[in-house]
């Protein structure tokens, strides 16, 4: 596999490992549809992260594959037939490790954004 | 089940349904109107179809299940739909994997696995061998010095075969005997299954001692003892009581002879003086860690010194030279028990293989043919993104179910194949009670069912090359002239099917020369209107010669007065097959040179008056055997020509006198005439020479010197089976203890000589008939296709003003195109493989003319028939029809 392959592929799940994070998160206040997941998202980013259908469906399949989160069939506020997802106990842990991982490497990239010139 | 999906793909796209309905409600409360919102909402969700696809994908064990279910689907669902392809190639499939199941359980039961005993490998048989005399017996003292010279076996042991009469049971009855020492045993392996086997005491002897015991066979002893306990008890055999001390275990055999009983040898090691007394077969076991060819180095060691060894000069072994010394032969009791059978089953196996390669291009043929009408659809399938490899697995599928449906009927029809042929011919070939359809039997059916469904599976792949797709989509629903390509590939499947198929004629062709060539063997007498039975007078009152030779007069005298007989004479040696006996000669005048023959005669024939009468075997010079000759004291022998030709050449032979050395005395007999060559080894062996001598004059020589064992023949217009109950009452009347064996007619007994090749000729007939069925219905296909696709073309031609004749003429040109380059191929085949059967051949060579133009005439006449119904077809096309059709 050459670098510039595997360079990608590091990149793709630094960006899953991402929507991952934001779909628990969002989880977090009670179980959504995926229509509603991916809505959430956008108007709580202030329509900065417009989230792709073609990876939140994996996602959600994803998680709910590791026991992260469950998923059942019930009906939407306006009387739609939909696939709910809800927080496990696991995915809460999960949700918490992610969160915690996600400041300290943000925190720390703000470190170096917002860095004076050290002196000698 | 383990590969259940967690989740089906129904209930995910009704989830993505789901989220495209909630995204459209949404936007038409945000004021769209229903279709702009549903139409957004799909715009905004991107490909569902790849969204779908790649849940779909990361399901991948549960994919690939479902690829082959949908296969398997598939593939049952069309094949039900084309009931007659299915039960052509089903039934093209179940005879060719039938018949390599049925012959494959031959070569491995008789080839491949090993003999019955425990570490079998190490089983060695031990044969005297002369300067054109390959295989003939040890005499005592050579074997004793083996045993305390061999460095290489762990145990050797002596025996030697023949038949007893057994009473015990209800009637007396003719037995297949061994007579073995107890280190023959011991070097077989082989475990008593009730009381014990022989002690070493009891198989040896020091002087005249009579040894009493037996062992019986567990089938001796089911069938003539009802299996009722008989250790310890008494069987009379050969009129001498003898104690059973134990009983074999089922199957348990010396070699492949279905022994039914088990004597002591009786050996008496200190016999160092008759040396030139050859006997014996010998059997030794390899020690542990001992190679054959160590072994076979070693044994010739011994052989180079053995007179030094043993301070002997007088016969004793030497190395051979062109015609002198003799030698001890060394060579795995596997090759002596399968013999030359190999080579016939291999024959066998490499024409079931031929049978299943036509099979395997029929199939591929009719798949082609099938693949035409589903070109278009595996070119819209190509075109709509199913993979090559994914359209390959569908074929495997296909072929796979095809030929393991086809495997299992074959296994069917090789189980009834298999039990028939053992039934019928079960001397004919060896080890043939141990053929039977078990587990390495099946897994080579399953493995060539596979491969055989892979292999023609795969052809139509052949014509959907990714190359040529387009081609199929243009050419659409437009029946215009078949792909040149795909037409080659068809015709070439074909030519090589009737390759194929000539190979096999060719070879059964041959065989069948082989059979009637030994069929039309002079052997010297006219079997015909002979019927004949074995008697064995061995009870105490037979101890003497002479009780013995007085009950044979009285035998023949009494057979003689049955109405319908004509006449009447007994011989130790049934021709035309009967183990060579040969004993060394003293011939007067002639004195050998070195390069002349050694002085040893083959066949050694004790006869009653009338021999050469009964048999109708021509005296060619002075005269046979006169009544009066019986009752003097006169010895005197008849010879054979090739007696004559071998020691007499240029002399007159009557008058003639000989001796035999190392008989029971050295007294000189007078030759008074000589007989017309008769086949005794086979009647596909060289004749060779014969002494006959009235069984009479052996009267004064010994107890032991007149015949036990004869078979009475008798020239009578009855058959065997109208003369059974006479012959029981007459022999009764003489004894009724003696059983008669083996009555039958002597045509029977040609018969039974050459039943192997005849058996050979007619599986490979069977099957070259069968390929031959294949390629002429191969052939048949393929033009009758041309011609189909053609229909059109050969209507403008007839339009244009083309004759019928024309058109015919030209299919079948076409037709027999295909089999002329099949047949060339097929020549240059059969040249290379028929050579490997010289050995299986008799009177006819691998490159017979007459059996060529015979199966090239056979080939070109079934291809004609083949060719004549499509081509038929084609000059009845009607232009206007045809055209309008279009």
């Amino acid at each position: 596999m050459s670098i510039r392959k595997r360079a990608d592929r590091e990149y793709a799940a630094h960006l899953q490992g991402t929507l991952d994070l934001l779909i628990l998160r969002t989880l977090l206040f009670g179980s959504q549809h995926g229509q509603g997941v991916a809505r959430v998202i956008q108007q709580q980013s202030d329509n900065v992260l417009i989230v792709d259908h073609g990876s939140l469906y994996p996602a959600l399949q994803r998680l709910e594959d590791r026991g992260f989160i469950a998923a059942e069939w019930g009906v939407s506020d306006n009387n739609r037939k939909a696939r709910f997802y809800s927080l496990t106990q696991k995915g809460r842990k999960e949700l918490s490790r992610e969160e915690s991982e996600w400041r300290r490497i943000a925190a720390a990239i703000g470190r170096v954004l917002d860095g004076q010139p050290r002196k000698a | 089940m383990f590969w259940k999906r967690r989740r089906s793909d129904t209930d995910f796209r009704a989830e993505i349904q789901s989220h495209i309905d909630i995204e459209t409600d949404r936007l038409i409360a945000e004021g769209f109107s229903p279709a702009e919102a549903r139409s957004a909402a799909c715009r905004r969700f991107g490909n569902v179809t790849t969204l779908e696809e790649r849940f779909y994908e990361s399901q991948r064990i549960a994919l690939w299940l479902d690829d082959f279910l949908r296969d398997l689907r598939h593939a049952l669902r069309s094949l039900w739909r084309t009931p007659v392809f299915t039960v052509v190639a089903l039934s093209t499939l179940a005879m060719g994997i039938g018949a390599n199941t049925a012959i494959f359980s031959i070569v491995n039961a008789v080839v491949l696995q090993p003999l019955p005993y425990p570490k079998p490998a190490q089983l060695m048989h031990l044969v005297t061998q002369y300067p054109g005399t390959p295989r003939f017996r040890v005499s005592t003292p050579e074997y004793m010095e083996f045993r305390e010279m061999n460095r290489s076996f762990s145990a050797v042991g002596a025996y030697t075969e023949g038949e007893a009469d057994v009473t015990g049971g209800d009637v007396p009855r003719r037995v297949r005997m061994a007579a073995v020492d107890s280190r023959l045993l011991d070097a077989l392996g082989i475990k008593a299954a009730q009381g014990r086997l022989f002690a070493p005491e009891e198989t040896e002897v020091t002087g005249n001692e009579i040894l009493t015991t037996a062992i019986l066979s567990h089938e001796l002893w089911q069938s003539a003892f009802g299996g009722r306990p008989m250790i310890g008890q008494t069987v009379e055999v050969d009129g001498r009581r003898r104690e059973v001390i134990g009983i074999m275990p089922p199957g348990a055999s010396l070699k492949d002879q279905r022994t039914e009983i088990w004597l002591p040898l009786g050996l008496n090691p200190a016999n160092r003086q008759a040396r030139g007394s050859h006997g014996l077969f010998l059997i030794g076991r390899l020690k542990d860690g001992v190679t054959e060819q160590s072994a076979q180095t070693d044994l010739n060691a011994l052989v180079e010194t053995w007179g030094e060894r043993v301070g002997v000069t007088d016969h004793v072994f030497t190395p051979l030279t062109a015609n002198t010394g003799h030698i001890l032969h060394m060579m795995p009791l596997q090759q002596e028990v399968v013999g030359d059978a190999g080579l016939s089953i291999w024959v066998l196996q490499a024409a079931v293989g031929l049978v299943l390669l036509i099979a395997c291009a029929n199939l591929a043929n009719l798949l082609l043919a099938r693949g035409e009408t589903r070109r278009n659809e595996f070119a819209v399938r190509r075109a709509l993104g199913a993979s090559r490899g994914r359209l390959l697995r569908q074929f495997m599928t296909e072929g796979a179910m095809l030929s393991i449906a086809g495997g299992i009927v074959g296994v069917g029809l090789a189980r009834a194949g298999v039990h028939t042929l053992v039934t019928a011919y079960p001397t004919s070939l060896p080890r043939a009670s141990e053929v039977s359809i078990n587990a390495p039997v099946l897994i080579w059916t399953f493995a060539i069912s596979i491969a055989t469904g892979m292999l023609f599976g795969l052809a139509p792949l052949m014509q959907i090359g990714a190359h040529r797709l387009l081609t199929a989509l243009k050419e659409g629903g437009a029946k215009g002239a078949a792909g040149a390509t795909r037409q080659t590939i068809r015709r070439s499947l074909v030519a090589a099917e009737v390759a194929l198929a000539v190979m096999l004629v060719i070879g059964a062709g041959l065989l069948l020369r082989t059979v009637v060539n030994l069929t039309k063997v002079d052997a010297g007498f006219s079997p015909s209107r002979l019927v004949t039975f074995s008697m064995r007078l061995s009870g105490t009152a037979y101890r003497e010669s002479a009780a013995r030779i007085q009950a044979w007069r009285r035998v023949l005298e009494k057979v003689r007065a049955i109405p319908g007989v004509e006449s009447a004479t007994a011989m130790r040696g049934l021709p035309p097959n009967r183990p060579s006996n040969s004993i060394n000669t003293d011939i007067e005048s002639y004195t050998r040179t070195n390069e002349g023959p050694v002085e040893v005669v083959d066949y050694d024939q004790s006869v009653m008056s009338g021999y050469f009468e009964t048999m109708r075997i021509p005296i060619v010079e002075g005269r046979g055997f006169e009544e009066t000759d019986a009752a003097s004291a006169g010895r005197v022998v008849v010879v054979n020509e090739t007696f004559v030709k071998t020691f007499l050449s240029g002399q007159n032979p009557i008058g003639q006198r000989l001796r035999r050395l190392g008989w029971y005395d050295a007294a000189w007999w007078t030759v008074i005439g000589v007989a017309r060559d008769v086949k005794q080894g086979g009647v596909d062996q060289k004749t060779g020479t014969e002494l006959y001598f009235l069984a009479e004059h052996a009267e004064p020589l010994g107890p032991l010197a007149a015949p036990t064992t004869m078979n009475v023949v008798l020239r009578t217009a009855l058959p065997a089976a109208a003369l059974t109950k006479t012959l029981e009452q007459v022999i009764k009347e003489v004894d009724p203890a003696v059983p008669i064996a083996r009555l039958r007619e002597l045509d029977e007994v040609f018969a039974e000589s050459i039943s192997r090749p005849r058996l050979l000729s007619q599986l490979v007939g069977a099957f070259a008939a069968l390929a031959l069925l294949l390629a002429a219905v191969g052939t048949y296909g393929v033009l009758a296709y041309t011609v189909a696709a053609r229909r059109r073309e050969i209507g403008i031609h007839m339009a244009l003003g083309a004759n019928r004749l024309n058109v015919l003429a030209h299919v079948m040109k076409e037709g027999f195109l295909i089999t002329f380059i099949g047949i060339v191929i097929g020549i240059g085949g059969a040249l290379v493989l028929t050579r490997l059967m010289t050995a299986l051949l008799f009177g006819v060579q691998p490159t017979d003319a007459a059996t060529l133009v015979m199966a090239i005439a056979t080939i070109a006449l079934v291809s004609a028939a083949a060719c004549l119904l499509p081509a038929w077809r084609a000059s009845r096309t009607d232009p206007i029809v045809t055209l309008r059709y279009e």
